[in-house]
């Protein structure tokens, strides 16, 4: 099998026609279907959060049977990951995609995890501290994308988990937990 | 016996012909008693056979296929009734029902790629590949008998030649002349363009077009316009191009 990286690609990614959007409706949704799990797969094991359509995502193209996605192609599939739940545009050009490989509540609930793992429970911590702290190294929310981590704590707030407010440099919050 | 003229002459006309037809019916029933002795004589010999050989026959493809010959030659179908003799004997009657229920949901599995053609010899592959931990192998041979006896249900499956492959068709999707040329012709590389459809056998545009889109429309082909040379390509899955597009189709549940 073919790897990119150390990402073994389904064998569909080398039969040329899938990289052509198919005019027959079956057919289509079979291949909107594969590319979706591809999409959404690949970035979990790589942990991309956001994808750039005009940007040189590795997915769009395969060199080795010389064939890569029209923007056209490139939306389609983006879009039905959209549909799905499991991405969001982040501008209305739909030029960059958000990817929710792991939806929002399954964020919300590896935050609270992470508390109780940490015996956070009446703590307070800074949102950078939870992304990039020590406690958040070898788990999921190393590294993970601002913006996702900010829609989880938000719905854990209107859950009465966690109150978040403003910190003392001009752009970082923090979170005050209340599990 | 003098021929004698007159109504005595017919009668004794008539008793001659009655008697040489009792004499031949008498023979004729001689021969069918001596073939049906045969018969049995052969049967009980087969039968024989296979309680010695019961072994090699679940385990060995080949020897289970001359076996199959051989019984087909007597008129004998092991395969006819999941019960009775042959069934108890051999349990072969589960196994080819076991490779007719797997064959259907691979065929099921891989319609939305290749749109209800499969190649035999990938299906084949694809078998094997399900029944990895069973002990018993599986040939080209024991598909074709599973599939005949799907046909018997009469759940639309069918095998067709394409040129020297064997195709399994699982939908009720009739494949004409033109269109089995066409897929002939796509043997060669996995794909067809309307130029070599309209050059290679002779078709004018039109029909080579129709002929082509109502593949596409059948699900049999997918288009592919991403070569640099800007002409369309029409893909058929069903005809594996052994290459690097070979599939092993990893989306197949096990």
């Amino acid at each position: 099998m073919q790897k990119l990286g150390d990402y073994k690609l389904p064998q569909f990614f080398n039969y040329p026609p899938y990289f052509t959007l198919q005019p027959v409706r079956d057919t289509r949704e079979k291949q909107v279907q594969l590319w979706k799990e591809m999409i959404v797969d690949y970035c979990r094991t790589q942990k991309i959060f956001v994808i750039g359509l005009e940007d040189d995502f590795p997915l769009f193209s395969n060199p080795v049977i010389q064939r890569f996605l029209s923007h056209e192609a490139r939306e389609v599939f983006l879009s039905a990951l959209v549909s799905d739940g499991r991405a969001e545009w982040l501008d209305k050009g739909h030029r960059k995609c958000l990817i929710l490989w792991h939806r929002i509540q399954d964020w919300a609930e590896i935050v609270l995890q992470f508390v109780k793992d940490n015996g956070l429970e009446d703590s307070v911590m800074t949102v950078e501290e939870i992304r990039s702290g020590i406690e958040s190294r070898g788990t999921e929310l190393h590294g993970v994308d601002r913006t996702i981590l900010m829609r989880a704590l938000k719905l854990l707030e209107n859950k009465g988990k966690l109150a978040i407010f403003k910190g003392t440099s001009a752009d970082d919050e923090g979170v005050k937990f209340s599990v | 016996m003098r021929r004698r003229p007159g109504i005595g002459g017919l009668q004794t006309a008539a008793a001659a012909r009655d008697q040489y037809r009792l004499l031949g019916e008498n023979v004729a029933k001689l021969r069918t008693d001596l073939m049906k002795e045969q018969l049995a004589t052969f049967r009980a010999q087969l039968e024989d056979f296979a309680r010695k050989h019961k072994n090699d026959i679940r385990k060995n493809p080949a020897f289970r296929s001359q076996f199959h010959e051989m019984c087909a030659k007597v008129g004998v179908d092991p395969l006819a009734s999941n019960k009775g003799f042959w069934a108890e004997l051999l349990g072969i009657g589960d196994f080819y029902y076991e490779i007719g229920v797997q064959i259907v949901d691979i065929c099921l599995a891989t319609r939305p790629h290749n749109g209800g053609l499969i190649n035999l010899q990938e299906l084949c592959n694809l078998l094997r590949q399900r029944r990895k931990s069973d002990r018993e192998a599986v040939s080209e041979d024991d598909c074709l008998r599973a599939i005949s006896k799907l046909k018997v249900l009469g759940s639309g499956f069918e095998v067709i030649s394409v040129g020297k492959k064997k195709l399994v068709r699982s939908v009720p999707t009739e494949l004409n002349k033109d269109h089995n040329e066409i897929l002939e012709l796509a043997q060669a590389q996995g794909f067809v363009t309307v130029d070599e459809v309209e050059k290679q056998l002779v078709w004018t545009s039109g029909r080579a077009i129709d002929a082509l889109d109502t593949l596409l429309e059948d699900g049999l082909a997918m288009i592919d316009d991403g070569h640099r040379d800007g002409k369309r390509r029409y893909w058929f899955p069903c005809v594996v191009h052994l290459s690097q597009y070979e599939f092993s189709l990893t989306y197949v549940e096990t």
